[in-house]
């Protein structure tokens, strides 16, 4: 394989996980919740899946427990944040810490004599159109979970998309709560939908990070990937497009900054950590184009 | 019943039932309550270091909670905590390493501090800019900059060129050179104990916010534009200008906290040194609700829950992470029920009269 | 035809205050009912309970005599039962369709041709809420009322935003739609309204059932006193203007009965004192009974006149203000002010009638600071203050009370004392801090000058009712060192009636002490009880001035509010 192709394969394995928690809290924040959880709910499907996958041996039941998982913490989110209108940032990073926590202490709990071995899904070559040079393995190489979470990502943003009747209503969460209600949509119901929502699709890459890339559990395996999720949505500027689009730049912003030292460049690999940000940082601020987030992102609903 | 709804109550209640869930995780790692909580008070206060170490975080906690209140209180949310921290780390170390080794305290500790401020708050006029010409969320800005703050630090300290000791062996780690003496935070002194100055500073700091939220004209005029920003507006409150100085401000006592966790032993720059008291702080802001005493206690509290923890492992054989599952239960179920029991007590009072027709947009982005 | 809508014994209980209580009131099918009352009276409660925003705390509602008890606004729709709002149940960003979608997506173009054909009201679907003038608005929010097919449908307050043609289109709907088979419940305190459309109406007055009946059978003075729990006759000018009762032509001179009786009934206004020596009476409109028994419309007359011992003469000065080609636009580039001038001259008050939407607000705000205009200048004085801050416009000895209290005149949250002082905090400055003290005392005693019901000076600005809070507002701008114009912007909006006449008091005050006063509102009956000339507010444009004073004012400013030349 050549450097690039490994490059792009790394890059794809980076950011379909990436992809799945992006689309999944892209509907969540268009219903005017921000999870900041995301981090914790990927963490947590991470543990759960292969703690799911040791356990039964199956890496598809693993899987399953994975979305259960990241469905635990999404709960709580969803509690908290709308039925008690707590402060989602609060419960945001509170989430985060309890997730890091919790799979920590369970790993040492639960996994520390388990032996290395993880049932973990096995990549598949697609006749034909793995051998198609440069991208081939990079789009057609994909573990069975890998596909899931394609398929999951297509379906959520055909079944969801802004033209369809529930994603009209989920828009309307966002943009205006208050009329919303008052139109007799089920506000509360609508965002902690997504919210759980969210959170399982979250599970679900937690399980295809640890089932099918890393095939083992370690402490806080996922090392700001749900905050990156977070930030394709808004460097995507809300739209699934542009999300799916950031999703995968920032994969292969990742993969380039192990690739570096190989090409020879003197780029230091924290400045490729920061682009993501900077991207969306200039996204956000309306320097180039329009963007604007929901109007009531972050803003609990309270039926005065 | 409606003294339940107090707010120490409830966040009373809601440690209690945190608690409560730690003894019983204790209890699954192999620890019957009573060791668990002896190892654990023991461990927060039982020797004069452990105090010493809480106490220099419990200072940093509570200068960027003090500064996230500010801000709130002018209706802004900060949520970039890590990033001022690191920003003021950066700009505490670059004084503190380029100054001459013979620097008297007086002019080092001083020099060192101003440019951690000055650093945490420039970091922070960059989200309080696009907020206040651009209407840009400062909550999305300020948590992407937090990122671009760690990678900053990371870079500083992996590059010889920028802050990283002089390399000798491939050992060498990825960290900064000492800071000269005197920008050293002076330790109070205590027998063994490695408190320093800072929680002075950090007192001192909460006591003038204080005076200045609920005495001054600037902290009515603060609080007026968090609630009513057109009202404000009216009554000639400079809504831009107070609105970038708080956010402002907010920068630059993340970066001061910084620039002390720095000034502290061992006194060098290295990857990770804000240990997420950027995030912890935003917590204990927030937690506060508005009041420094309410500051002062969850600060507190959470500063020396840390090193209850380490000591519970040392001793009990609990993991560490049981303390920090603890402490994220805590913030869980106090936001969690303070929200609530707030929405009890609203649902008391008569609602608000109906709001009369308002113009649906005004040029110039006003939230 | 039974009952449609049945409230037995309905109230809701916050803390420790009723909002409402025991009211018992029967909606049949095919008729138009209405729900009178002033503000304050408890509509708004009503409203909410049987919409199902809130939840009643005692009594029982039913419909179709089947139990009702709505959790959420979807609950009602659920059972037949829409609400129109006044603007808040349109999201913004998106289009009239989509709106629209949000309440049934397939088979939405037979609806809407259904609604078309059977009400004649039809809508623009490809346009952005945003971008509709608020009469439009309103057509959108009755037919997405109407797209579920209620049974019923409650209209809460739904004339203030609108002009003549477009209540009379409402109306004409409200009739269509009872016409039809079902239920029109009507909610307002606006009396005029109710005689043209209502076939039945029930009267709340502090959050209890009063009075009502059919039509037919209660008169509509009858209404109009249990509304205001007093006799018809009593009832002064001032007042009449509260329930949108235009008072009749005035200067009526009554001498009085005899020389020895000290007050005179009844004048016109600016009557110039008997002789120079004589210091000018104050004299006030009062008591005139209708001119005959059968009149069942009661004729109210006259204004308070000032004393005019100051300015007896009138205005000779040049204008205290003075705006010249005033212009904002939209931000879709249409025109909300094109061209506007104004001059206002001290100890005159002038008014600005118009519907809303006509560019009276964009007037208001640039004249407060909030707004910048496109062109076009404002002159205080000597002083240009077009692009003033609103601190430097406060310095100059210009008040405003903005027309969103809640949002742009006080902050709720802080105290009664912190509201009247926030903009003059240097006053209690001491060694940097404020001192609370003498800013309490100072705050009681404009309490107690202003007759304000406060807990104290302490008390939180919300728990003030709206009347309180509007008094504080103007407390506030009438203290204003070297006043010298006073902009009030729907100064009496959403207040009960004793408020209403403690508020134009002050105004009349006001414009004594040589302040030159702008009333903007939407009530012409207020405004001609009040002001010395009006405008109105046109398609961004001013149109007259009318002399208040002359017979045929209300019906110049009411065509000149429809567009025609006066």
């Amino acid at each position: 394989m050549t450097l690039l192709t490994q490059i792009l394969v790394s890059g794809i394995g980076f950011a379909l996980p990436l992809l799945v928690a992006a689309v999944g809290e892209l509907v969540s924040e268009r219903a005017g919740a921000l999870n900041l959880s995301l981090e914790g709910m990927m963490l947590s499907g991470a543990f759960t899946a292969v703690l799911g996958a040791v356990t039964t041996g199956s890496p598809w039941l693993g899987a399953l427990a994975g979305i259960l998982g990241g469905l635990l913490l999404g709960a709580a989110q969803a509690v908290l944040s709308v039925r008690a209108l707590a402060d989602q940032i609060v419960v945001g990073i509170a989430a985060n810490a309890l997730a890091l926590a919790a799979t920590t202490f369970g790993a040492r709990l639960l996994l520390a004599d388990r032996g290395r071995e993880v049932p973990a899904f096995d990549r598949i070559a697609i006749p034909v159109l793995h051998d198609i040079p440069v991208v081939g393995p990079a789009l057609f190489g994909q573990t069975p979970l890998g596909w899931v979470c394609v398929l999951v990502v297509v379906v959520t943003a055909v079944l969801l998309g802004p033209r369809t009747g529930r994603g009209l209503r989920i828009d309307a969460t966002g943009e205006d709560a208050v009329a919303a209600d008052r139109t007799g949509l089920p506000v509360r119901r609508v965002r902690a939908l997504c919210i759980l929502l969210t959170s399982a699709m979250a599970g679900l890459a937690g399980a295809q990070l640890a089932l099918s890339e890393v095939r083992a559990f370690s402490d806080n395996m996922t090392a700001g990937i749900g905050y990156l999720a977070v930030v394709a949505v808004i460097a995507g500027r809300w739209r699934a497009t542009g999300t799916v689009l950031a999703a995968v730049l920032f994969g292969l912003a990742q993969a380039l900054q192990y690739a570096l030292p190989a090409l020879g460049v003197a780029v230091p690999p924290a400045v490729l950590t920061m682009i993501p940000y900077v991207i969306a940082v200039v996204a956000i601020s309306g320097l180039a184009g329009s963007s604007r987030a929901p109007s009531c992102l972050t803003v609990p609903f309270a039926r005065a | 019943m409606s003294r339940l709804l107090h707010p120490a109550a409830v966040a009373a209640l809601a440690v209690a039932a945190a608690l409560i869930v730690g003894l019983l995780l204790a209890g699954l790692a192999g620890a019957d309550p009573l060791t668990t909580v002896s190892a654990l008070v023991e461990g927060m206060l039982g020797t004069s270091y452990a105090i010493g170490e809480s106490l220099n975080g419990v200072a940093v906690l509570m200068l960027v909670a003090a500064g996230f209140v500010i801000a709130y209180r002018a209706g802004l949310v900060n949520v970039g905590g890590e990033g001022q921290l690191c920003a003021g780390g950066i700009a505490a170390t670059a004084i503190g390493t380029g100054l001459p080794a013979g620097t008297p305290a007086f002019v080092a500790l001083p020099a060192v501090l101003v440019a951690a401020a000055a650093a945490g708050f420039a970091w922070a006029a960059v989200p309080a800019a696009l907020r206040v010409w651009r209407g840009t969320s400062e909550i999305i800005t300020t948590l992407l900059l937090n990122f671009v703050g760690l990678a900053l630090v990371t870079l500083m300290v992996h590059e010889e060129g920028l802050l990283r000791q002089p390399v000798t062996s491939s050992e060498t780690l990825p960290q900064s050179a000492p800071l000269v003496e005197g920008a050293h935070l002076p330790e109070l002194g205590l027998s063994r104990s490695p408190a320093t100055v800072g929680i002075v500073v950090a007192v001192v700091a909460l006591v003038a916010v204080g005076i200045l939220l609920r005495h001054t004209g600037t902290g009515l005029r603060l609080t007026a534009l968090g609630h009513a920003p057109e009202a404000a507006a009216r009554l000639g409150v400079p809504v831009a200008r107070a609105r970038f100085l708080a956010l402002g401000g907010a920068g630059a006592f993340a970066g001061v906290a910084g620039g002390m966790l720095v000034a502290t032993a061992p006194y060098v720059l290295a990857e990770g040194f804000t240990s997420g008291y950027g995030f912890s702080g935003l917590v204990v802001g927030l937690l506060a609700r508005g009041s420094m005493t309410a500051l002062a206690a969850v600060a507190v509290l959470l500063g020396f829950l840390v090193s209850g923890g380490i000591n519970l492992q040392l001793v009990a054989g609990v993991p560490a992470t049981t303390v920090s599952i603890v402490e994220s239960l805590i913030i869980l179920f106090i936001a969690g029920s303070a929200a609530w029991a707030a929405r009890r007590r609203a649902a008391l009072r008569a609602p608000a009269p109906r709001p009369a027709a308002t113009q649906a947009e005004t040029v110039g982005a006003e939230r | 035809m039974g009952a449609l809508l049945e409230l037995q014994g309905l109230g809701k209980r916050y803390g420790a205050v009723d909002a409402l209580h025991d009211v018992t009131l029967s909606v049949s099918a095919g008729t138009v009912h209405c729900v009178l009352g002033e503000n304050g009276a408890g509509k708004s409660t009503l409203c909410n309970l049987v919409n199902g925003g809130v939840r009643a705390t005692t009594g029982s509602m039913a419909v179709r005599e089947e139990a009702y008890t709505p959790g959420s606004p979807a609950d009602a729709l659920r059972r037949g039962v829409a609400m129109v709002h006044q603007h808040f149940s349109l999201i913004p960003t998106m289009t009239v369709q989509q709106n629209l979608q949000l309440v049934r997506r397939t088979g939405l173009r037979e609806r809407l041709d259904r609604i078309a054909d059977e009400f004649g009201l039809t809508v623009d679907t490809g346009r952005r809420v945003a971008d509709l003038p608020v009469g439009a608005r309103q057509k959108v929010e009755i037919v997405k009322a109407l797209v579920p097919d209620p049974d019923l449908v409650l209209l809460d307050e739904p004339t203030g935003v609108l002009d003549v043609a477009e209540i009379d289109a409402l109306i004409g709907t409200c009739q269509a739609i009872a016409g039809s088979g079902r239920a029109v419940v009507l909610v307002t305190h606006k009396l005029g309204e109710v005689s043209r459309v209502a076939d039945a109406a029930t009267v709340l007055r502090h959050g209890t059932v009063v009075g009502g009946g059919r039509l037919s059978e209660v008169p509509v003075p009858r209404l109009l006193s249990l509304m205001l729990g007093r006799d018809a006759a009593e009832i002064d000018a001032d007042t009449a203007g509260a329930v949108g009762l235009t008072p009749a032509p005035r200067a009526r001179f009554v001498p009085s009965a005899s020389p020895s009786v000290p007050e005179t009934t009844l004048t016109a206004r600016n009557v110039p004192p008997a002789s120079p020596s004589d210091p000018a009476t104050t004299l006030t409109a009062r008591n005139v009974p209708s001119a005959s028994p059968s009149d069942p419309a009661t004729t109210l007359t006259a204004r308070n006149v000032r004393s005019g011992a100051s300015d007896a003469s009138g205005p000779t000065t040049g204008p205290v203000l003075s705006v010249r080609g005033l212009a904002v636009h939209h931000t879709d580039g249409t025109a909300a002010l094109d061209a506007a001038d104004l001059d206002l001259r001290a100890g005159e008050i002038t008014g600005i009638a118009g519907v809303e939407g006509n560019g009276q607000s964009e007037l208001v705000r640039v004249l407060s600071g909030a707004l910048r205009p496109s062109a076009g200048s404002v002159r205080l004085g000597d002083a240009d203050i077009t692009s003033a801050t609103p601190a430097v416009r406060t310095r100059l000895g210009l008040g405003v009370v903005p027309e969103d209290r809640h949002h742009e005149a006080m902050v709720g949250e802080l105290s009664v004392a912190e509201n009247l002082f926030l903009g003059d905090l240097a006053r209690f400055r001491r060694r940097g801090l404020v001192q609370r003290a003498a800013m309490d005392a100072a705050a009681t005693r404009v309490i107690e000058e202003y007759a304000i019901r406060a807990a104290g000076p302490r008390a939180e600005m919300r728990s003030l009712s709206g009347g309180n809070q509007q008094k504080v507002v103007l407390a506030r701008e009438l203290a204003i060192d070297g006043l010298s114009v006073l902009v009030a912007a729907q100064p009496t909006r959403g207040l009960d009636v004793g408020a209403v006449a403690s508020v134009l008091a002050r105004l009349r005050e006001a414009a004594d002490r040589g302040v030159a006063v702008l009333v903007v509102s939407s009530e012409v009956g207020e405004l001609l009880t009040v002001c010395d000339r009006i405008l109105v507010s046109y398609r961004g444009r001013l149109l007259g001035p009318v002399d208040a004073a002359d017979p045929t004012a209300a019906d110049r400013v009411g065509s000149l509010m429809t567009g025609t030349a006066a």
